[in-house]
């Protein structure tokens, strides 16, 4: 009995900060997005579905698979820069171990759109780049800008778990594989990598989730043609004053990831399964 | 054990309960007639709760203040009207704070700014007469106007050939495919609307349909959509920009060849408007507020601040001359009395109409 309360305590902390952090603001821009805005742009509480009808607009379909290949790329990106980072860093690191993995982290510490605002400066069509190169390569305003712009902000949160998981494996695993006269590609293929997979899931997640409604690449170094669904989002809460229209948008969005993630983490824990079997 | 279920129907009641008190949130507490016409005594009455954008005033005339009156001045930063209001929705005490002029009207008719009687300010009378009886507010009784500014392009003289004087200019110059559109849905839209010879606030879905043909048709010749006009100039990743006259100042600021960044007014239409000194009603100190507007009116003040932010200020003298000064190398970048008059001022649209602005943008940006 007192283990119980013991245990029901323990949860009250985490309860109450999803509850106030999580659920109450879901449940707040659920009610907004049946409302409507009045003439002083306020927006009020009501029973309408004229912002569903309005998203019903295939027009808006693009926007979000967009948004979602971005994530993507920036995912698939991050693996590719990020594994190899962390596992470097987890084998070969010695005693350099939490240094390196501070130089990981230290970019962190200056403001996502600072960093973004420095790539502006860096690959401007006169930035500094294509001045040490004598170049006049178009960067700017590109989908590729965005995407990197993605990679260069959430590259961490891939590293992290990734370095975590591969230093968790033990040594002698990799060591029996290649007793076991496994190649070195078989060896990862077969030990490395299901031992790190849960990490290279979490970070995946931990990636795809703030990028695919990130507003600050596209809005800074995109195009026109360039434009994600949270900017849309942002446009409705910071300029048109449409708050009503701009949850819509937002419970549609979590839906769409909502489907998405469960049917891509149901084929991931299958295939995780599968492969430490 | 507490199981899984019974903690998720604890918290789906209380979300539920906090949810609903929470619908309070959005309707602001609309203020009284009464409570807004009260007098201010004009002292020193505690520190100032400033609320701005950043960047938008001289910080060494704000530490002046603190010294001249021996108080602080707390301040802090809005990046957008929406943001500032959602602010003061959300009940938080400000003293002074800086609406455009169709806030003004949203704020006045809310009740919710406190009545500024002009004769307790020293040099207000230096305030342009286009600003006695604004649209905004009547007999400017709840405002004084702090920087004004007007949308035009700016452009590269140096990059750019075939400037027309129109908007079209911003599509059909050859700007090497370096042209951006402002990211602001009032601003393109009236824009494309002006190009239609319609009026700058036009609300007409039809003729709407036509400014939206316009902007669906312009994005091809466009390398972005911006809001970031001075990075976008200065970093030489435009060479046309749709922009207001204050951001050129602030450009030739920034670049080693001043003479090259110019600014055109177009010729279909130029729109205009205002920032302004307010004083919210449930401001704690508007005695400071009050002392703090009239310093800022100060001619010397108000002249040093305009060459910090870059904007003119509808101040006669000093303030005036202060701008002419900052531009004589192009003067189509000042706002003269004529353009005051003859341009056209951004209005607050009612229902339908705001609706069909807020399609126009979004159907543009997922064209």
């Amino acid at each position: 009995m007192n283990e119980n309360r013991f245990a029901t305590g323990f949860l009250i902390p985490g309860g109450l900060w999803l509850l106030l952090l999580f659920v109450v603001p879901v449940v707040l821009v659920l009610a907004l997005s049946f409302g409507y805005t009045d003439d002083l742009g306020e927006a009020i509480y009501d029973t309408r579905l004229d912002n569903y009808e309005r998203l019903v607009d295939p027009d808006y379909l693009p926007v979000l698979f967009r948004s979602a290949g971005f994530a993507l790329g920036a995912v698939v990106l991050c693996l590719l820069i990020g594994y190899p980072v962390a596992y470097y860093i987890a084998v070969f690191g010695g005693r350099w171990k939490n240094v390196l993995i501070a130089l990981v982290v230290l970019p962190f510490f200056v403001n996502y759109l600072i960093r973004t605002y420095a790539w502006i400066a860096m690959l401007g069509d006169d930035g500094l780049v294509n001045g040490v190169f004598d170049t006049s390569i178009r960067f700017i305003n590109t989908p590729y800008a965005v995407v990197g712009g993605l990679v260069y902000g959430f590259l961490a949160f891939m590293i992290l778990p990734i370095y975590a998981a591969l230093d968790r494996m033990d040594p002698a695993l990799i060591e029996a594989g290649k007793d076991l006269y496994g190649s070195p590609w078989e060896t990862f293929r077969h030990v490395t990598w299901p031992h790190t997979f849960q990490g290279v899931l979490a970070g995946s997640v931990l990636v795809f989730l703030p990028a695919v409604g990130d507003f600050v690449a596209a809005s800074l170094l995109g195009g026109p043609e360039e434009v994600m669904v949270g900017n849309l989002i942002q446009q409705q809460f910071q300029a048109s004053d449409n708050w009503p229209f701009g949850a819509a948008l937002t419970i549609a969005m979590m839906a769409f990831l909502l489907i998405w993630m469960s049917l891509y983490l149901r084929a991931a824990a299958r295939e995780g399964k599968e492969a430490t079997a | 054990m507490l199981n899984r279920r019974d903690l998720l129907k604890g918290s789906a009641g209380l979300a539920l309960g906090a949810g609903l008190a929470g619908c309070g949130v959005g309707n602001i507490d609309r203020g009284s007639k009464a409570e807004t016409e009260k007098p201010i005594r004009k002292r020193v009455d505690g520190d100032l709760v400033y609320f701005n954008y950043s960047e938008y005033i001289d910080p060494a005339l704000v530490k002046g203040f603190e010294k001249l009156y021996g108080v602080r001045v707390r301040e802090s930063y809005f990046d957008s009207m929406s943001a500032m209001m959602a602010k003061l929705r959300a009940g938080i005490h400000y003293d002074v704070i800086f609406p455009s002029a169709e806030y003004v009207q949203r704020l006045r008719s809310g009740f919710l700014i406190r009545r500024l009687d002009r004769d307790k300010l020293k040099n207000v009378d230096t305030v342009y007469s286009y600003f006695d009886d604004p649209w905004y507010d009547p007999d400017s009784a709840h405002s004084t106007p702090y920087g004004m500014y007007a949308t035009g392009l700016g452009y590269r003289a140096d990059k750019v050939s075939g400037m027309t004087g129109s908007w079209r200019d911003l599509g059909e110059a050859d700007s090497g495919d370096r042209s951006f559109l402002l990211d602001d849905y009032q601003e393109s839209i009236g824009m494309a609307n002006l190009v239609n010879g319609y009026p700058l606030n036009e609300t007409d879905t039809g003729k709407l349909e036509d400014s939206k043909d316009y902007l669906v048709d312009l994005k091809p010749e466009l390398r972005g959509v911006s809001a970031d006009t001075i990075t976008n100039m200065v970093s030489g990743n435009a060479y046309i920009q749709h922009l207001w006259n204050g951001d050129i100042v602030n450009i030739r600021y920034g670049v080693d060849n001043p003479e090259d960044f110019k600014f055109q007014k177009c010729k279909e239409g130029l729109p205009v408007g205002s920032d302004n000194f307010v004083i919210p009603v449930n401001a704690e100190h508007p005695g400071t507020a009050l002392l703090f507007i009239e310093y800022m009116l100060e001619p010397e003040n108000a002249a040093q601040n305009v060459e910090w932010i870059g904007y003119p200020m509808p101040y006669e003298g000093a303030p005036t001359e202060a701008f002419q000064g900052l531009v004589k190398e192009d003067p189509e970048i000042n706002i003269t009395v004529e353009d005051l008059e003859q341009g056209q001022q951004f209005e607050n649209l009612k229902g339908e109409g705001r609706l069909a602005w807020d399609e126009v943008w979004t159907e543009f940006k997922v064209s």
